[in-house]
């Protein structure tokens, strides 16, 4: 109909709708007659085709979850900005509300804290992240006048503007700003199918990631980011993480994979090709100043408004210790963030009834003893904040001495 | 509504469950039209408003085209039209482009001026469902349709959810007829459709997702010199997801209306094995090429005043044709390149028009290559957040750096992304001169189930990341 206005030719003319020739019958208009357009339908026994698809689908669907079961998967739920984002709308005037990286996700037992501190914390840890943009996040946000407990780790939290840590918070809280009704029901539904379906693990068994396991080399010059853990932890509707039994075995593959996967993401990368080194350490001196900078501001106006914050330093053991020094001092990272803010501070390394658990890969602690590490948290907690209320600025913990 | 969201295959469930219950046609229509504001308005509930808005104004402007006694009457009420509709666009979409333009343009005479940047959220699907009711009134004017006197028929034609929100731009016109009567149950018609929405989202989350996107993502967002590779790399693996996720859409949206009994026209014909770049666009977002052609091109006097003027159309079809897609100049500069290759094809067409070595099977391949390159370096342009990014990866791939590139894909990503681009350029090359459903109707039933099956399995496997169509954001 349109091709017929030939006027001119802009170049742009649709083809007219093709007469279709087929071996095994002509396709037939669908609508003829009132309309002067209707689109073919292949002759073919459709009901048929989509009674065994439908079969085939299901079987090999079916077939995939026997396999992820018996690899030692079971069902749970994806750790997701969509969960995240949930928990986040959670917040309350009033609420406590845990910040941070993957140690306080996972060492923190919601349980212990609710009954020790008297309400139900709200988990806002991103596994990967630097807690910086939600520490923002909730000092922009004028209603809340709560209590923070923010796990530091320097080389997370002073994380450069682009790079991975700070994107997995950033992306996080733009699905919570972003989030739409659609969205929310997509999330509710698809929790269901993941509490009751094994292969549906987004850090492992998605096409994307089972296509990362091809293993092709690369090039020998190629600047290639280090692999992200394999699925190693569960969280709840809560987001309530915990390390899954495979991981906690010392000397297991599940946990030997996850420690040694720490050693490469916890050191730095070469500086960018195109930026002179020293104006890149420069710039990199200048961003980590600016954070401090910020954090500070931001924890004054958290202040103000009555919110308490408690910083904790979460255990960390083995070859990490020296990887995180060697990308932030503790003295340099931990010391002046400590110092600057004025802010009780745990740094449960230093603290002998803290420091005694075994992390299976160095960062992280098991379930079982997630709870009891966090009952024995809890009374520095409570001094901490007792502390927090009277505005005190002395820190439970001193920083270590600068090593480097 | 996403199509690949779990919350759109329960939506879609319901609706069609109930449409094919309902015996009346009116309450099926009026089912439609509750479906596809719901379906719009779990973005933002408010922006449904505005879209109820413009089509209820081109409903009555339509009416008031045709009453009006006189050519300047009926021209001034299309004015109020097209002013009312592209005022509402430019607000929204072009609103801080304008000023920030205005700024630059003051500074370069010596005058200072800070602009309010205003804080405005792009309606969802703005540009698609504008052209829906503008397509109305100027038909209407045109007097190649009546206008309609159901209200309700128009709303839904505006807002009908399989092509709100990222095309096909589908006129009133063509969906009017239509909702004139009801469809007919066929099984047939409704199983195709389901094969295409499969389809459309194998596209989409499979092939463009999965497939290609990361590398599109690390080579555009990256800030330094590149690899050529790695900058080739890149630009396919973005020509090839812009066509997978938009095709895909299409194919999703020409699918679901199939299963409510509605035939929406082709929006793609394996435009990658296009000859030209009149070829490309006879194949390449067809209802956006033909909406131009009828309502822009051919009122500017088309070809009919001469090779000057024409060119000087085509540039300004072209030119507006980029910036529809983006407040940006960027994307006028994509618009351009295409508009500037389609004078130079009419340049060297004229010229060997007759000659018979055009058509060997040969130089077509290599004048399909060389099509596919140039519309490769227009994405560029396209996919570049500034000029700046363009450049670097222009100079990358031409290999004009100053210095070595940086190489920053995994192996198996630049693999990744030639088997599919290599899949891509050979299946539009052997499909150019057929339609798919000639293929798979010639194809045996056992394979259509297999491949059918393999697809639906792929989409499973993805695990569905929600990730927003391209086309959503223009």
């Amino acid at each position: 109909m349109h091709s017929s206005t030939s006027n001119s030719e802009l170049d742009l003319p649709v083809a007219p709708e093709r007469p279709l020739n087929s071996r095994r019958g002509t396709p037939r208009p669908a609508r003829g007659g009132d309309l002067d357009f209707a689109r073919v339908i292949p002759a073919l026994p459709w009901k048929g085709i989509v009674a065994a698809t439908a079969l085939l689908t299901l079987a090999a669907t079916v077939a995939w979850e026997i396999r992820a079961r018996t690899h030692g998967y079971a069902p749970s739920l994806n750790d997701t900005p969509d969960l995240w984002a949930e928990q986040r709308n959670r917040v309350e005037p009033n609420s406590i509300v845990l910040v941070g990286t993957s140690r306080m996700l996972f060492n923190a037992d919601l349980d212990v804290l609710e009954e020790a501190l008297g309400q139900r914390p709200v988990q806002l840890a991103l596994a990967g992240s630097s807690p910086f943009p939600v520490l923002a996040d909730l000092a922009q946000d004028p209603s809340f006048h709560g209590t923070i407990i923010l796990d530091i780790v320097p080389a997370m939290f002073l994380a450069p503007a682009g790079s991975p840590p700070m994107a997995v918070s950033q992306k996080a809280l733009r699905r919570r700003d972003e989030w739409n009704y659609s969205q929310k029901w997509s999330h509710r539904m698809g929790m269901d199918l993941e509490e009751h379906i094994a292969f549906l693990k987004q850090e492992d068994l998605s096409l994307a990631q089972l296509l990362k396991q091809i293993p092709i080399p690369n090039r020998a010059n190629a600047q290639i980011g280090p692999p992200l853990p394999p699925y190693f932890y569960t969280v709840d509707r809560d987001r309530r993480g915990r390390m899954v039994e495979q991981a906690a075995v010392i000397g297991s593959p599940l946990q030997q994979r996850v420690a040694n996967g720490w050693l490469p993401l916890f050191t730095l990368p070469p500086p960018p090709s195109f930026i002179p080194a020293e104006q890149f350490g420069k710039m990199m001196g200048q961003a980590i100043e600016q954070r401090f900078k910020d954090t500070a501001q931001h924890i004054a106006t958290l202040r103000a408004r009555g919110v308490k914050v408690v910083f904790v330093r979460m255990p960390v053991q083995g070859p990490l210790v020296q990887k995180e020094e060697a990308i932030v001092p503790l003295a340099f990272g931990w010391g002046r963030l400590v110092q600057e803010n004025g802010v009780p501070a745990i740094d449960t390394n230093t603290l002998p009834d803290l420091n005694t658990f075994t992390l299976p890969e160095w960062s992280h602690l098991s379930a079982p003893d997630s709870v009891e590490f966090t009952k024995r948290l809890v009374p520095h907690l409570q001094r901490a904040l007792s502390a927090a209320d009277t505005s005190a600025t002395a820190t439970l913990a001193a920083p270590r001495p600068a090593s480097g | 509504m996403l199509f690949n969201s779990l919350t759109f295959v329960v939506f879609f469930v319901v609706v069609l469950t109930l449409y094919w219950t309902l015996r009346s046609w009116e309450a099926r229509k009026n089912l439609l039209l509750a479906a596809s504001y719901l379906f719009y308005g779990t973005w933002n509930p408010p922006f449904a408003l505005l879209l109820f808005a413009t089509t209820a104004l081109d409903f009555w402007l339509g009416a008031r085209i045709a009453a009006a006694g006189t050519p300047g009457r009926r021209k001034a009420w299309l004015i109020a039209s097209l002013t009312s509709n592209l005022s509402m666009l430019g607000f929204f979409k072009y609103g801080n482009f304008l000023l920030e333009n205005t700024q630059a343009l003051l500074a370069l005479a010596g005058i200072a001026y800070q602009p309010p940047h205003l804080d405005l959220f792009l309606p969802i699907g703005i540009s698609f469902y504008t052209f829906h009711s503008l397509s109305y009134t100027l038909d209407v004017y045109r007097g190649t349709t009546q206008p309609t006197r159901s209200l309700r028929d128009f709303t839904l034609a505006v807002s009908f959810f399989p092509q709100l929100v990222a095309g096909p731009i589908v006129r009133a016109v063509d969906f009017l007829p239509q909702a004139a009567q009801p469809p007919k149950p066929d099984a047939g018609r409704f199983i195709w459709g389901l094969l295409l929405m499969t389809l459309g989202l194998f596209e989409k989350t499979v092939l463009a997702d999965t497939m290609l996107s990361s590398a599109a993502e690390s080579v555009f967002s990256y800030h330094g010199p590149l690899a050529s590779l790695d900058a080739w790399t890149g630009v396919l693996a973005f020509s090839g997801q812009i066509f997978f996720d938009f095709a895909g859409y299409s194919t999703c949206a020409i699918g679901a209306a199939l299963t409510l009994g509605f035939h929406l026209r082709d929006n793609f014909r394996f435009p990658y094995a296009a000859v030209g770049f009149s070829d490309f666009w006879r194949r390449w977002h067809i209802s956006l090429s033909t909406f131009l052609r009828d309502y822009l091109y051919i009122p500017l006097g088309g070809n009919r005043a001469g090779a000057v003027k024409a060119a000087l159309n085509l540039m300004i079809v072209m030119f507006i044709g980029g910036l529809w897609h983006g407040a940006a100049w960027t994307f006028v500069v994509w618009g351009i390149i295409h508009g500037l290759m389609l004078v130079v094809e009419r340049v060297l067409r004229h010229f060997f028009q007759d000659a018979a070595w055009t058509n060997r099977l040969g130089v077509q391949l290599l004048l399909g290559l060389g099509t596919y390159a140039v519309v490769c370096l227009a994405w560029v342009f396209f996919r570049a957040p500034d000029f700046g990014s363009a450049m670097r990866i222009v100079l990358a791939m031409t290999g004009r750096l100053p210095i070595a590139g940086d190489a920053i894909l995994p192996s198996r990503e630049i693999l990744q992304v030639m088997i599919v681009t290599a899949g891509l350029l050979g299946a539009h090359w052997l499909l150019r001169q057929t339609t798919m459903e000639a293929v798979v109707a010639r194809t045996p039933r056992w394979a259509v189930t297999a491949i059918w099956s393999v697809m639906l399995f792929s989409i499973i496997l993805t695990q569905g990341n929600g990730n927003a169509f391209i086309y959503f954001q223009f």
